[in-house]
């Protein structure tokens, strides 16, 4: 074990399990430990040795001999859970598209409903918008046990400012313990307002949610560092415990009509300050460069091994045979050869055709976390290691321009045949 | 037109990686860079210096490193470069980084008023989102998330109108400034440091602050005004593949053997062969 020239036993950061949290950092009480490099670095000669580093590091990346110190460590807990009594119930943020409501909401409820299951509490549908009674209606029916809804004309479109007022207000009103939005564009603007309005915390794209019955808390994972890393996170000190979660992650809860359900309506407070208007709205079109890459059974992926403009034709063309579009990974859009409505991935769009195509696609955890729902999975790679194998219903290992040409050719032939 | 952009540094994620069977990281040869989008945040903010005059300024909450990106804002034009480093701001969550960053700002507004503040809509290792808006919430500013197009800025009128992304299409929206923009990566271009700026950069000292001089309430700081915490990372978990073949030597072969496969499902390939009619 390393000592100091004081003679002092002191600590020592495994620099590869150091992920940079920087909570050390945070907690050293002599300033003892700073970040080089994207990971902590501890200065022996000013480290008392008081094992503060070891105890609060969530990945082990710190060295240190001393028997854990269990004073002064757990005691609070009891008080913390009366504080929090008042919190109950998991929330749904009811999400309005096209009048009804978004699929990602029924998604959510549907695991709200196992959430609260184990936390025996009920499930919750926050609701804002102008004439939605209909959607309260459809909120119950996807698992809801209560609705609370703000209804005004100023919620006729979304704005980041009535929105996240109207939504704080009800968090504030119903005290849920758990929040859940969707990760849509509106989702994803006005998680972040009500969580800073109220001071909570936030955990964003959430692949996987679980409870710790005994505290009652929510345990959010999401991937991190580029998705290649799946990190668990919780919030702990403050309610409601918020988190998005992006399309298709969750499945979508069975409807019941005939469940029962309350739905309790407030007014607006509106909010202050000045609000902007919207001057226009274009709808995409399902051209080239727009088309919803999510609503087609087979996708032909290009990733940064065939990030080549020269292979674009071949790639429509299997895309063709297939019945299929071309959608591409981070890296293509990055290098500018596609839109970015064509991504894939954490940062892209959430994909589940029956047939993937991936063309020189390494498969990054990012990547994979937005088409692992896809039926079948054909992989195209010159590289035997890439992750992308690992989950591909069958993989090809070659130069996709030689391996291309020849899957289009075989796969006439069989549409021929057939 | 006073404008604020937010950088941040990040590791070039996609190359930081998770050793399967000893469970660490592996960072060898791992850079630090500018988040790609908040380049973009900078881009839009000396576009409109060059259209509307005024002032751009660089501003990071960070290590003592993130010096780097600073100067290289300045090299590419900014005006000031202002990196907010104290240990207090250690271990920051979304929540944190927005009060810090709001609290600097609040102090930039102290000389003339700020009128836009541009962040990336994202940073790469992250993939958050949310400082920006946080950052807008604080301050009371207008909110414009995913804009890839500022259309126009009427400085008498002190509005701006953006063309953001929505679910469906874009839209056109109009608000009263000061405001907070995230933007998109196609919103811009970034352009290269002349070689002059290269050399001011080098020349002109960052200007440092600390949790004194933003007057930042503790509580409130870095770890301890973080309500959400890590509590374990790990790999994720590897699902077993189907066969790999090769087709460096036998290409038909292997491009037979894998539809083979594939359509050994015989619903799918049904479905497959009548192309997903119904």
């Amino acid at each position: 074990m390393a000592k100091n020239l004081k003679g002092i036993e002191v600590a020592e950061i495994i620099s590869d399990k150091c992920i940079g949290c920087q909570i050390c950092v945070a907690e050293c009480p002599v300033g003892a430990i700073e970040m080089k490099g994207g990971v902590a670095c501890i200065d022996p000669e000013i480290c008392i040795g008081c094992g503060k580093c070891f105890e609060v590091c969530p990945v082990e990346a710190v060295r240190f001999e001393k028997e854990r110190r269990e004073d002064a460590v757990t005691k609070p807990e009891e008080t913390q859970k009366d504080i929090y009594a008042d919190y109950r119930g998991v929330a749904v943020f009811i999400e309005v598209w096209n009048g009804g409501g978004a699929s990602v909401s029924w998604e959510l409820t549907g695991k709200a409903r196992e959430l609260a299951g184990k936390l025996q509490t009920k499930v919750i549908g926050l609701l804002a918008g102008h004439e939605v009674d209909g959607v309260a209606g459809e909120a119950i029916a996807y698992g809801c046990d209560e609705v609370h809804i703000i209804d005004d004309p100023l919620l006729k479109v979304y704005l980041s400012r009535s929105y996240g007022k109207a939504l704080s207000d009800l968090c504030q009103k119903v005290k849920p313990e758990i929040v859940l939005v969707g990760a849509t564009p509106v989702g994803r603007d006005l998680a972040s307002v009500v969580a800073t309005t109220i001071g909570t915390g936030l955990t964003a794209d959430c692949t996987g949610l679980d409870i710790d019955e005994e505290k009652r808390l929510l345990l959010m994972t999401r991937p991190t560092f580029g998705g290649n890393i799946m990190a668990t996170i919780f919030c702990e000190h403050h309610r409601p415990q918020m988190s998005t979660v992006r399309p298709k992650v969750f499945a979508l809860c069975p409807r019941d009509e005939g469940r029962k359900g309350d739905v309790h309506r407030y007014p607006l407070e509106p909010p202050h300050g000045e609000l902007p208007e919207i001057v226009e709205f274009v709808r995409h079109v399902a051209d080239e460069g727009t088309a919803d890459i999510t609503r087609f059974p087979a996708l032909v992926v290009a990733g940064k091994g065939a990030c080549d403009p020269e292979s674009a034709p071949m790639l429509q063309e299997l895309a063709d045979v297939v019945g299929g579009v071309v959608a591409c990974s981070r890296p293509v859009v990055e290098a500018g050869f596609m839109p970015y409505e064509r991504q894939v991935g954490q940062t892209g769009k959430t994909v589940a055709p029956k047939l993937y195509f991936a063309i020189g696609v390494s498969g990054a955890v990012q990547h994979l976390v937005g088409m692992q729902g896809s039926e079948k999975i054909v992989a195209v790679n010159s590289d035997p290691s890439a992750p992308i194998f690992n989950i591909a219903t069958a993989g090809i290992l070659g130069d996709y321009r030689q391996v291309v040409p020849l899957l289009i050719e075989e796969l006439r032939k069989k549409l021929k045949g057939g | 037109m006073n404008v604020i952009c937010c950088l941040k540094q990040v590791p070039n994620t996609a190359e930081v990686k998770i050793d399967p069977e000893t469970n660490t990281l592996i960072r060898a040869g791992v850079e630090s860079i500018t988040n790609p989008y908040d380049t973009v945040a900078l881009e839009a903010g000396l576009i409109i210096k060059d259209k509307y005059g005024g002032t751009v300024t660089a501003i990071s909450m960070g290590p003592p490193q993130a010096e780097e990106i600073l100067r290289e804002a300045i090299a590419l034009g900014a005006d000031e470069g202002i990196l907010l480093s104290d240990r207090a701001f250690a271990g920051a969550d979304t929540l944190a980084t927005s009060y810090t960053l709001a609290k600097a700002i609040q102090q930039l507004e102290r000389p003339a008023p700020v009128d836009l503040v541009l962040c990336g809509k994202q940073a790469i290792d992250g993939d958050t989102a949310q400082v920006g808006p946080g950052i807008a919430t604080r301050l009371g500013y207008g909110q414009f998330t995913y804009v890839a197009e500022i259309r126009e800025i009427d400085e008498a009128k002190r509005r701006i109108t953006v063309k953001r992304k929505v679910e469906g299409g874009f839209e056109v929206i109009r608000g009263p400034l000061p405001a907070v923009l995230t933007v998109e990566l196609d919103l811009a271009k970034p352009r290269r440091a002349s070689l002059p700026r290269l050399i001011y950069s080098l020349r002109t000292g960052i200007t440092l602050w600390n949790a004194e001089t933003i007057h930042g309430d503790p509580q409130r700081l870095g770890l301890k005004g973080s309500p959400t915490w890590v509590k374990k990372i790990f790999s994720p978990p590897l699902k077993q593949g189907g066969p790999v073949f090769d087709a460096r030597k036998e290409p038909r072969r292997a491009v037979e053997d894998c539809l083979n496969i594939l359509l050994a499902d015989e619903m799918f390939a049904w479905h497959f062969l009548k192309r997903w009619e119904r």
